[in-house]
């Protein structure tokens, strides 16, 4: 499916339960950025992460998906706090008026770690649980269908969102719109990309609506699946022992940042 | 058996300064192939949101008179109570699409589990649907990959597999070529003729005239036609109304003022009618007699 990050597939990832991938990625994402030690509990999950995800032959997938989103963030963040981080003092480089601090450059490495541990997380869920599979798991956590919904949509439509965006993007070069070139160029872009994409999507709500609406949506029916998601009693108590581990090095981690003399 | 009855409805939208319907009652029997016409803003969507049960309860308008479609009152049932009796399909194709589903076959199978359908009896049940709306071939597609028009055809089989008593159509082929849309009317031609209860609103006055059992219009929210197309569709009254005639009743309404066709003859709505009208028209001078074969 064209723009969609999820990839089909039977890989033993593919075949574990939405809901024990989803507990991976919160957990992580809780260790990533609350644990103690934090190049430690920045790096662990991430390289688990990548490590299941080699596992089930989806590592380069998510590596590349993962350099094309955080490779301009990490040169700007290393560039922003290399130059100008307040706490930077041991000079790496000077440059004229300019230096670069070695402080400013282990913060924005960091920074980069926290962020590229969380991405690997978040698609070890994306890229091998069908967004319809997660929204049906939610609801069978007794969590409400609308609910779940929402919280499934992000996923669900990004095809349609991604495909409007290339329409609207065709009609406004038409019309002479420079969508290339430089990063000025691309800004002076963005509104007249923007603005239609948002108020069309605002149209085609009340419409989208409607059109759930009438296929039962909010239906008071007891809702079945056409398939059956496997669970097993060993998934259910990894779900819960990763939680529980979340939340023991949230603890661990505000312990250690208040009375650590961090 | 009406499996619809409008008894005075009048809706309005809200914050809007005039009713979108008004006054509106008809009754529709079951398995009769029922058409709305009107110009755009006449009210013809408004009027299949009601009938879909979706107003007043989605809308929160002013409502007054009652729908009634399948026993149930719109007006004391939730949407999610007329899914399954009552199935509608819009113009966009897209829209209608859940954002749920990765193929053809689970897109159409979204209805039938918000229904609550065993998950045995769904296969036969999609299978179905995609054959009646020539889909079978593509129930592994992803359903961004179709075109336009198979896309509504999706959106069609996403409802006939919920098996509904009344399928309204709200212009289905507004943004379909003419490929698209011709594929589609043959469609709902065959689902009307197998008993299926259809009210289409539509432009394609064409197509009305030779496949539906009657017809109703809209004028500014307000009914004032409601018969045989063949009667409806050739009203004087279609011409103030904004919706024109089609070229067959222009032709021949042309012809009566220069004497190739009789005063006192029905206007024709359809091809057919046209040319066999033509063919057994004689020049004639106003006040002569006139004996012409029935063209029908």
């Amino acid at each position: 499916m064209p723009y969609s990050l999820y990839l089909p597939g039977n890989s033993w990832l593919h075949r574990l339960h939405p809901l024990t991938k989803l507990a991976f990625s919160l957990a992580a994402a809780v260790i990533i950025f609350a644990g103690p030690g934090e190049w430690l509990s920045a790096a662990l999950p991430g390289l688990l992460a990548m490590l299941l995800l080699w596992r089930a032959g989806l590592a380069w997938h998510v590596a590349s998906v993962s350099f094309r989103l955080l490779a301009l963030l990490s040169c700007v963040l290393f560039l922003v706090h290399g130059f100008f981080n307040p706490h930077n003092q041991t000079i790496l480089l000077a440059l004229g008026p300019f230096a670069i601090g070695v402080e400013g450059l282990a913060f924005a490495a960091l920074v980069v770690l926290r962020l590229a541990a969380t991405l690997f997380a978040s698609l070890l869920l994306v890229v091998a649980t069908h967004p319809a599979h997660l929204v049906q798991a939610l609801a069978e956590a007794r969590l409400p269908y609308g609910l779940a919904y929402l919280l499934g949509s992000p996923l669900l439509l990004l095809p349609q969102i991604a495909r409007r965006v290339q329409a609207i993007r065709d009609a406004q070069q038409a019309r002479g719109l420079e969508t290339q070139g430089s990063l000025l160029q691309r800004a002076r872009a963005l509104f007249p990309l923007a603005a239609p994409l948002i108020f069309s999507a605002l149209v085609d709500v009340e419409e989208r609506s409607l059109a759930l609406e009438v296929r039962g949506f909010s239906a008071h029916h007891p809702k079945t699946s056409l398939k059956e998601l496997a669970d097993t009693p060993p998934q259910r108590l990894a779900r819960w022992v990763m939680l529980l581990l979340a939340g023991l090095l949230f603890i661990a981690g505000v312990w250690s940042r208040t009375y650590g003399g961090r | 058996m009406a499996v619809v009855e409008v008894q005075g409805l009048s809706y309005t939208y809200p914050g809007a300064d005039s009713p979108a319907l008004k006054d509106i009652s008809f009754q529709v029997e079951a398995g009769q192939l029922l058409a709305v016409i009107g110009a755009n803003g006449a009210g013809k969507s408004s009027l299949c949101l009601a009938l879909a049960g979706l107003i007043p309860t989605l809308f929160h308008g002013q409502m007054q008179g009652a729908v009634t479609v399948c026993g149930l009152d719109t007006r004391q049932h939730h949407p999610g109570q007329f899914a399954g009796r009552v199935g509608l399909v819009l113009q966009n194709p897209a829209n209608q699409l859940s954002g749920m589903r990765y193929t053809v076959y689970e897109e159409v199978a979204f209805g039938l589990e918000n229904l609550g359908t065993p998950r045995q009896e769904m296969p036969a049940r999609i299978e179905n649907a995609l054959q009646q709306v020539g889909l079978a071939g593509l129930g592994e597609r992803s359903p961004y990959t179709l075109s336009g028009g198979q896309q509504q055809r999706l959106a069609l089989a996403s409802i006939l597999a919920m098996q509904p008593n009344v399928l309204v159509l709200d212009e289905p082929t507004a943004m379909l070529d003419p490929q698209g849309s011709q594929a589609l009317f043959t469609i709902i031609y065959k689902l009307a003729r197998a008993g299926t209860t259809v009210i289409i609103a539509e432009h394609h006055l064409e197509w009305i005239a030779s496949f539906a059992d009657r017809v109703i219009a809209l004028a500014e929210g307000s009914l004032f036609l409601d018969g045989a197309p063949g009667e409806v569709l050739s009203s004087p009254r279609l011409l103030q109304a904004g919706i024109g005639w089609l070229r067959y009743t222009r032709a021949a309404h042309l012809g009566q003022d220069r004497g190739v066709w009789p005063v006192n003859r029905a206007l024709p709505v359809t091809l057919n009618q046209a040319v066999k009208g033509f063919q057994t028209a004689q020049l004639y001078l106003p006040g002569q007699e006139q004996d012409h074969a029935d063209p029908d």
